[in-house]
C-alpha cells in the first residue's frame, strides 16, 4: 500500500531531471545543433589535453623544423617562420583560445545577469540608470573600447610572468576587458524576461510570505531566467572567441601562451601570406571559423528550444 | 516628423557623446605616468616653461572635477580639469603623438582619415548593393539553389574574422601578382594623374574585396528575412490577387517595405565595420585609421589611441542618430 502510494507520487511528481531528458531528446532532433555540438566536443577534447596529442608546446628554442617548411609527413601542417611545428601550435592554441573564451563568457554573462535581473526586478530609477548605461555600451563601438582599455590595464597591472590559474596576466586582462565591453546585450535580454517574471503570481506569493528582494531575485527569478542565460551564453562565447582572436591579432596577445589569434598575428608579421605559405595561417584560421560556426549553430538551436518568445512563435 | 522625436533622439546622441568624452577623460587619468609627461612625451628637450605652460593650458594645477567633496563639505569650482579638457576637445586639441615626433594628434588623424573613408565607403556601397540584391533574390526564390548556396556562404563568412579573409585574399592576390602592400607603390613616380589612379586602384582591389565580402553576408541575411516576412503581408497577397506580374509585386510592393530594417542595420553595423576596419587595414598595410590605431597600440602611443577612439565612437553615435532620423522619415509608425 505504502509502496504503491510512493510509486504513484513518484510517477505524478515531475522529476527534477525529466525536463532535461525531454529537452535533450528535442535537441538531438536538430541536425544543425548536433553538428555544432560535435565540432565543439572535438575542440574541447583537444583543449583539455593538448600534450597528449602533440607533446609539449614548441618554442623558438625547442623548434624541430626548418623555416617555413611546407607540409611533409614529419610536419603534417608544415612549420612556421621560426621552425615550430604548426600542428603542435594549433592544438595548443585550442587550449588558450577556448579557455579565454570560456572565462570571458562567464564574466560577460555574470555582469549581464546581475544588471539585467536587478534592473528588471527593482525597476524605477535603478532600472532607468542601469538601462541608460546599458544603452551607452550598446551604441559604443565596444571593440575600439577594448582596443584602448586592454593596453592601459595591461600597463597598469604590469604583465611580467605572473599567472592566475596557470593563465598569464596579459590574457587575464583580455578576459576582463571582453567582460566589461560585451555584457550589454545579455543584460537587455535578461531584463526583458525578468520584467515579465516579476508580474507572475509566484513572485507575489513569495513576497506575501515575507521574502526579501534579494531572496526573490536569487531563488525565484534567477532559476527562471537560467534557460535564457544558457542560450545567450553560447552566443556570447562565439563573440568572445572572435574578440579574443582580433585583440591577439593586433598584438595584445601573449606570445608565451599563443592563442589562434596570436598565431595569426605571428604569421602576418612574418609575411607568410605574401610568401604563399598558406599552412602557416590557414589551420589556425580554419579552427576559429569552425568554432565560431559551431557556437552559432548550437546557440541558435538552443535559442529556438529555450527562449519562450521563440518557442511561442514556432 | 514630429519635433519631439527629433529632439529626443538628438538629446540621447548629445548625452552619449558627453559620456564618451567623460570616459576618455577618466581613461586619461588612469594611465601610468603623470599627465604632463604623457602630453609632452616624444618632444625632445622640454623646458621648464613649456612644462608649466602645458600644465596651465590643460589645467593640471586645478581640481580634477567641477564638484569635489571632502571633510569641509561640497566644493564647486569653475576652473577645473574636466571643463578645460572639454574645451580643448571641442576645439579639436587632442594633445600630441608620442611617436610621430610630437605632431598634433588631430593632424595625424586627419591624414589617416581619407584612406579609411575611401576603403570603407566604397566597401559599404559594394556590399550594400550586392547584399541587398542577393538577399532580395534569395528571399523571393526561397529554397532555390541561389538561396541555399547563398545562405551557406553567408553563415560561413559571418564566422570568419575580416583579417583572416584578408590574409587568404592576400595570398591569392600575391599569387596573381596584385600589389598587397600600402596604398601606392613606394617611391613610384607617375606620368600623369591617370597612372597614379591606376596604381591606387590596383592597391585598392584586395582590401576592397575583403571589406565587401566581409559585409555582404550580413546585408543578405537581413534583406532575405525581411523580404520573406513582407511576402506574408496582406498587401502583397492583394497585389498578387490584382493580377500584377511577379516582378512588379516585388519591386513596387515588397521591396520598399522590406528595405526599412536594413536602414538601421547599416548604422548599427558601423560599429562592427570599425572593428573590421582596424584589422583589414593592418593586413594590407593600408595607411588608414586602423593601421594608425594598431601602430599606436604597439608603441603605447596613448594620445593617438584616444583620438582614434573619440573619432570613431562619435562617428558611430552620429551615424546612429542619422539612421534614427531617416527611419523616422521613412516609417511613420516610429515617430510617436
Amino acid at each position: 500500500m505504502t509502496a504503491s502510494a510512493a510509486m504513484v507520487t513518484s510517477a505524478r511528481r515531475p522529476s527534477r531531471w525529466r525536463p532535461l531528458g525531454g529537452f535533450l531528446r528535442r535537441y538531438a532532433r536538430r541536425r544543425d545543433g548536433m553538428l555544432g555540438a560535435a565540432i565543439l566536443v572535438f575542440f574541447g577534447v583537444l583543449a583539455m589535453a593538448p600534450e597528449l596529442f602533440v607533446g609539449p608546446l614548441q618554442t623558438v628554442v625547442t623548434a624541430t623544423g626548418g623555416r617555413l617548411q611546407s607540409p611533409t609527413t614529419e610536419f603534417p601542417l608544415g612549420t612556421d617562420h621560426v621552425g615550430r611545428d604548426v600542428l603542435n601550435l594549433v592544438v595548443h592554441g585550442a587550449r588558450v583560445s577556448m579557455i579565454i573564451g570560456l572565462l570571458a563568457t562567464v564574466v560577460t554573462v555574470l555582469i549581464g545577469a546581475v544588471i539585467g535581473v536587478v534592473a528588471g526586478f527593482v525597476g524605477g530609477r535603478v532600472d532607468g540608470v542601469l538601462m541608460r548605461i546599458t544603452d551607452f555600451f550598446l551604441v559604443l563601438p565596444t571593440f575600439v573600447l577594448a582596443l584602448i582599455l586592454t593596453p592601459i590595464i595591461q600597463d597598469l597591472v604590469g604583465s611580467g610572468s605572473r599567472e592566475i590559474l596557470g593563465i598569464r596576466m596579459t590574457l587575464i586582462v583580455i578576459v576582463v576587458v571582453i567582460g566589461i565591453t560585451s555584457w550589454s546585450s545579455s543584460a537587455r535580454i535578461i531584463r526583458g524576461q525578468t520584467l515579465s517574471l516579476r508580474e507572475r503570481a509566484f513572485v507575489d506569493r513569495a513576497r506575501v510570505i515575507g521574502a526579501g528582494p534579494g531572496h526573490i531575485m536569487l531563488k525565484h527569478i534567477l532559476p527562471n531566467v537560467m534557460n535564457l542565460i544558457v542560450a545567450n551564453a553560447v552566443l556570447v562565447f562565439a563573440g568572445a572567441v572572435l574578440t579574443e582572436t582580433t585583440l591577439s591579432f593586433v598584438g595584445l596577445g601573449d606570445p608565451f601562451q599563443p592563442s589562434w589569434g596570436q598565431l595569426l598575428d605571428a604569421a602576418r608579421q612574418s609575411g607568410a601570406p605574401g610568401l604563399l605559405a598558406w599552412w602557416d595561417f590557414v589551420p589556425a584560421g580554419l579552427c576559429i571559423v569552425l568554432v565560431v560556426f559551431a557556437f552559432t549553430l548550437v546557440g541558435s538551436a538552443l535559442d529556438d528550444l529555450l527562449n519562450p518568445r521563440r518557442r511561442a512563435r514556432s | 516628423m514630429r519635433g519631439g522625436y527629433v529632439l529626443q533622439r538628438l538629446g540621447v546622441a548629445v548625452a552619449t557623446i558627453l559620456a564618451i568624452v567623460l570616459f576618455n577623460f577618466i581613461l586619461f587619468r588612469l594611465m601610468p605616468g603623470s599627465p604632463e609627461r604623457i602630453l609632452l612625451r616624444g618632444i625632445p628637450n622640454v623646458s621648464a616653461e613649456r612644462l608649466e605652460a602645458t600644465r596651465e593650458r590643460w589645467g593640471l594645477n586645478d581640481p580634477i572635477l567641477p564638484i569635489s567633496i571632502d571633510d569641509s563639505g561640497i566644493h564647486l569650482a569653475a576652473e577645473n580639469q574636466f571643463f578645460k579638457y572639454l574645451a580643448a576637445t571641442a576645439q579639436g586639441d587632442l594633445g600630441y603623438s608620442f611617436v610621430a615626433r610630437g605632431q598634433e594628434v588631430a593632424s595625424v588623424l586627419g591624414q589617416r582619415l581619407w584612406p579609411t573613408l575611401l576603403l570603407f565607403g566604397l566597401g559599404e556601397v559594394v556590399a550594400i548593393v550586392l547584399g541587398l540584391a542577393l538577399g532580395a533574390y534569395s528571399g523571393w526564390r526561397r529554397g532555390g539553389p541561389i538561396d541555399q548556396i547563398g545562405n551557406g556562404i553567408s553563415l560561413f563568412l559571418y564566422a570568419t574574422p575580416y583579417f583572416l579573409l584578408g590574409m587568404v585574399l592576400l595570398l591569392l592576390g600575391a599569387a596573381l601578382g596584385l600589389p598587397t602592400f600600402g596604398m601606392l607603390t613606394a617611391g613610384g613616380s607617375y606620368a600623369d594623374i591617370w597612372a597614379r589612379l591606376g596604381d591606387l586602384a590596383a592597391h585598392l582591389a584586395l582590401p576592397l574585396a575583403t571589406v565587401s565580402l566581409g559585409l555582404v553576408g550580413q546585408y543578405a541575411i537581413v534583406m532575405r528575412s525581411s523580404i520573406v516576412e513582407t511576402l506574408t503581408e496582406d498587401y502583397v497577397t492583394t497585389a498578387r490577387a490584382m493580377g500584377l506580374r511577379d516582378g512588379r509585386v516585388l519591386r513596387a510592393h515588397a521591396l520598399p517595405n522590406a528595405l526599412l530594417p536594413t536602414v538601421s542595420l547599416v548604422a548599427i553595423n558601423l560599429g562592427y565595420v570599425i572593428a573590421g576596419a582596424v584589422t583589414v587595414e593592418v593586413v594590407f598595410n593600408w595607411p588608414g585609421l586602423g593601421t594608425l590605431a594598431v601602430d599606436a597600440l604597439r608603441a603605447r602611443d596613448y594620445p593617438v589611441l584616444q583620438g582614434v577612439f573619440l573619432l570613431l565612437s562619435v562617428s558611430v553615435v552620429v551615424a546612429n542618430l542619422i539612421a534614427d532620423l531617416v527611419y523616422g522619415l521613412l516609417d511613420p509608425r516610429v515617430r510617436t
